[in-house]
């Protein structure tokens, strides 16, 4: 009978402990749901991986060429860039990278990842395998995409990624399949990853980078990272500089005088709503660009309430839904929502369908994003 | 006139043959025993009569077959007390007992007329329950619990009563009155029981007619008394049962 | 209380309008946003009036709060009768449609229907609902079938038991279908993740309409409950239909459960909890549990769901966790209390 009984007690625990994971379960699954490309803003921005800080950036915005040197060289020219920069630019350019590698004996060098750990390599990569879209970005963006031989499952940018074999990524992220494939490197974030997944792969002889940009400077210390990585350290200097330019452009371009307020929205009403907050690539740029979001003070991404879109009333809405093609597609959705007809920004007709990732996922095309958005708000 | 009649019935579960070939019947004003050892087959053949088991064989209720009447008209007919009771919810006696009344009651709300009123106030009382009527079955003991269901097959009002074990768990004082209870409840024409017993000096005092099982089949059926013979009572039950009887009833002279 | 007619009398029928009234009105009139009360009940007024009003009050209360106040209403009132009949039906104070996994069952359904596009060309939203109804139905019948297998009754243990392997089964499916459909990924996950967000006019309407129908056969019901609720040989004994008559309450719990999870989502424990306090209020008894229980779980749910509003504001909680929460420990003391009651 005592048995019994504590069988039941046990049996009691276990359902409750599966209902608190349960419950914690929901909150993850919002992270991995929401698109498994963009968990890296998810994260409030703790710079403690950045190891540069703002005052190291001398670096003039207007002359490109003249951005830190990445590569081999660790001297930094502090004189260069000691003109007056505007202050807002000094987000956008990109940091130092002292820290980024050391020396090169022979073509061996070692590289730091954002993590802070340090990876001996024997030349530049030969084979990679990425498991986060955005990293697969710019590998692509860097020309070095046909050493890709693994992408994780959710990486879909360029098109010419989805001929590359996947494999399961995040929690459950297959090893097997990885040391199957034989890379020499493995890029991953440190969003859903696990360090045991880590020893694991280092004692098949893989070595493992971790890129983990939560800001624009960040993802500029991902490009540097990955282009040391695959020996292409100048095309990530060009990439890193045509994206100063380009968000550069968009800063002049921009309008925005501090008074309007942008909502992004991640997930249409049916599914509850969603905002993007504070510490995402969305906010920043949305304040680089001299708007307010409306929900900045919601941290990262959060369901917040309906009421509370209403009654902030924005100036804009910036949807990140994806459209099917079937039925109303997301700017008409949000046009014809029940009480929304007040709301400025669907009075005035400024709902903005972002279906691309593009303010999203810390890539290159965070600066074509910000691009975008500035036509929108300009219209 | 013979109020229900069973032709060879036979009820199998699984693999295991409860009941065999069986078939007797029973007429107005009759109470029937069926008497048996544990294990011979008497609550199964209840069970099978009342629908709770699929049988072979037919079962004719004023020469009706009774796998043709509806659910609510067999109960109005047919009354069954079961022999085990557990209530999971803290129902009170009176509803309960109000339950007997769902075969005859057309109302789909559930509803009282004063004849239900009537049954259930009558049943209340003849079993004693009048005060308890109020109380939680939950917090009832195993004689009361017995009496409750019994009070509810007594609302029911049918015909024919088939009792599993009237007097399990029932003080004897209660043994006594449920018996006489049941022989004036038979009083009225056009009325039978049937009822399992393992107490053959009951039977032997309250049967009119007795049916002795073994192992599933029909060992003797007819008059009580006859029935109820030492001769057959030493077969099923393997001893001298008279004798038996006989010692303890010397406990007390 | 009238416990001898076991039909629930006037005045506590106005009793619990009133509450449940009450308690819509203070869900209406709290929220993220906060609205004077006297603007909440001009813009309600001039709703009725047809009078257009300008200002926030009018889309935030008439547009959102009210819709979502009278779509959480009727859910936890059909949660909570369903939940009601089954614990009734199996005899058991700890059966629901979320402990048995009948709930995982329709959002099974639900989410086949999204990873397939299967839908009813004439009704736009209909075919996660009949798939979400068909699913939970057929679960049902599966619990049930391997309940009997188990053990012929439905211990505590085994409901305990089904609604484990079931559940686990049923989320493993699930898996599959998602890994299948990558493309519907984004829809399908955050439909599991259930949202009264979407509550509008016409998705009252639906449920209202479930309600009625499906409410209206149970307490049609209500006696054949409470011999189930005794015992289903009793219940044979004194001439249920034991057959045709689950059938009915099955099918009924079914549709009610299929059409809440279709548009809410998963909402686990309202069925259990409601029921269960609601009885300790009435007692056993259909005729006054089914109603009461259907009031109890309006009010329960709007209350959860103010909670899961305002709590974090101007964050929301998912709906789910707040009755999750208050579940788990009623969940616990059930299971307790009938173990120690010794089944």
């Amino acid at each position: 009978m005592k048995t019994r009984r504590l069988i039941a007690l046990l049996l009691c625990l276990c359902m409750a402990a599966a209902l608190f994971v349960g419950c914690g379960k929901k909150e993850a699954a919002v992270s991995d749901s929401g698109s498994a490309d963009t968990k890296n803003e998810e994260k409030a921005p703790d710079n403690k991986n950045d190891k540069t800080s703002s005052e190291d950036n001398k670096a003039d915005a207007s002359s490109g060429d003249d951005t830190p040197s990445d590569t081999a060289s660790s001297d930094e020219k502090p004189g260069d860039g000691a003109e007056a920069t505007p202050s807002d630019l000094q987000i956008i350019l990109p940091a130092s990278s002292s820290d980024l590698q050391t020396l090169v004996p022979e073509g061996a060098f070692t590289i730091v990842d954002m993590t802070g750990r340090e990876i001996v390599l024997n030349g530049p990569a030969k084979k990679i395998v990425a498991l986060t879209a955005s990293d697969c970005e710019i590998i692509y963006a860097l020309g070095a995409g046909d050493l890709l031989v693994g992408r994780g499952e959710y990486c879909d940018y360029p098109a010419e990624v989805m001929n590359v074999p996947s494999v399961q990524s995040g929690y459950d992220t297959n090893i097997e399949q990885i040391i199957a494939l034989s890379p020499d490197v493995l890029v991953m974030s440190t969003m859903a990853q696990t360090e045991e997944q880590i020893k694991q792969l280092e004692s098949a002889g893989i070595k493992v980078v971790v890129s983990d940009a939560q800001n624009i400077e960040g993802v500029y210390t991902a490009i540097k990272l990955l282009g040391l990585l695959t020996g292409k350290s100048e095309e990530a200097k060009k990439i890193i500089s045509d994206m100063t330019t380009t968000f550069t452009d968009a800063i002049f371009a921009s309008e925005g005088d501090g008074t309007k307020s942008i909502y992004f929205e991640i997930s249409p009403l049916q599914w509850g709503l969603w905002a993007a907050g504070a510490g995402t690539f969305m906010d920043e740029i949305c304040n680089m660009l001299g708007y307010n979001n409306a929900f900045a003070d919601v941290q990262g991404w959060g369901e917040v309430s309906e009421e509370q879109v209403l009654a902030r009333n924005p100036d804009y809405i910036v949807t990140i839904s994806m459209y099917y093609g079937e039925g109303p597609t997301p700017v008409e959705e949000i046009a014809s929502r029940a009480g929304w007809s007040g709301v400025s920004a669907v009075a005035n007709g400024r709902i903005l369908n972002l279906q691309n990732n593009e303010l999203s996922r810390p890539a290159p095309r965070l600066a074509e994003g910000a691009k975008l958005l500035v036509e929108f708000l300009n219209k | 006139m013979s109020v229900l009649e069973v032709k060879a019935l036979s009820v199998s579960i699984g693999r295991a043959e409860l009941v065999k070939d069986l078939s007797f019947s029973v007429n107005e004003g009759q109470w029937l025993m069926i008497c048996g050892p544990n294990g011979a087959g008497k609550s199964t053949l209840l069970n099978a009569i009342t629908g709770g088991y699929a049988y072979s064989g037919t079962v004719l209720y004023k020469g009706e077959s009774l796998k043709k009447l509806s659910p609510k008209k067999r109960a109005a007919e047919l009354g069954i007390l079961a022999q085990n009771h557990y209530v999971g919810y803290e129902f009170t006696v009176e509803e309960v007992v109000a339950l007997g009344r769902y075969a005859h009651s057309k109302n789909v709300l559930g509803g009282m007329s004063d004849e239900d009123e009537r049954h259930i106030n009558e049943a209340l009382s003849l079993t004693g329950l009048n005060e308890l009527r109020n109380h939680s079955v939950l917090t009832l003991s195993g004689g009361e619990l017995q009496r409750t269901f019994l009070a509810q097959v007594i609302a029911q009002n049918p015909k024919l009563l088939l009792l599993d074990e009237p007097t399990n768990h029932l003080d004897l004082i209660y043994q006594k009155q449920v018996f006489e209870l049941i022989e004036k409840w038979l009083e009225v024409p056009g009325r039978a029981v049937i009822s399992v017993v393992h107490d053959l000096s009951l039977a032997r005092a309250f049967g009119t007619d007795a049916l002795l099982m073994d192992k599933g089949r029909l060992l003797s059926s007819g008059d009580v008394k006859k029935v109820l013979s030492p001769e057959n009572l030493n077969s099923v039950y393997g001893m001298d049962v008279g004798k038996w009887m006989r010692t303890m009833l010397s406990q007390w002279t | 209380m009238n416990r001898k007619t076991g039909k629930i009398r006037f005045y506590e029928f106005l009793i619990f309008i009133l509450i449940s009234f009450a308690v819509i009105c203070l869900c209406v009139s709290v929220g993220s946003v906060a609205i004077p009360l006297k603007d909440t009940v001009r813009a309600i007024f001039s709703a009725i009036t047809g009078a257009k009003e300008e200002g926030l009050a009018y889309p935030i209360i008439v547009s959102r709060r009210l819709p979502r106040v009278i779509c959480v209403a009727l859910t936890g009132a059909s949660l909570s009768l369903a939940g009601a009949a089954m614990q009734g039906l199996l005899k058991n104070p700890l059966a629901d449609g979320s402990t048995l996994g009948v709930s995982s069952g329709a959002s099974l359904g639900a989410v086949i229907a999204i990873a397939f596009g299967i839908s009813f060309p004439s009704l736009p939203f209909a075919g996660t609902m009949v798939m979400a109804v068909v699913f939970a139905f057929l679960s049902l019948l599966l619990i049930l079938g391997l309940a009997y297998k188990l053990d012929c009754s439905f211990s505590t243990n085994t409901i305990v038991l089904i609604g484990v392997i079931f559940s686990m089964f049923v989320s493993s499916a699930m898996s599959i279908i998602i890994t299948f459909s990558a493309d519907k990924l984004q829809s399908i996950t955050f439909w599991t993740m259930g949202s009264l967000q979407n509550a509008s006019y016409k998705n009252s309407l639906i449920l209202l309409g479930a309600f009625i129908v499906c409410g209206g056969i149970l307490f049609s019901r209500a006696r054949e409950l409470n011999a189930f609720a005794i015992g289903e040989d009793n219940a044979r004994h004194i001439g249920v239909n034991v057959r045709r008559t689950k059938l009915v309450i099955l099918i009924s719990v079914s549709v009610l459960i299929g059409v809440c999870v279709s548009i809410g989502g998963t909402i686990g424990f309202v069925g259990l909890v409601t029921p269960h306090m609601v009885r300790m209020l009435v007692g056993p008894n259909h005729g006054r549990l089914l109603p009461a229980s259907a009031f109890g779980g309006a009010v329960f749910l709007c209350l959860a769901d103010l909670v899961a509003r305002i709590l974090l504001n101007p964050l929301e909680l998912p709906i789910g966790v707040v009755t999750s929460i208050v579940g788990a420990v009623v969940f616990i003391f059930i299971f307790y209390r009938s173990r120690k009651g010794g089944r």
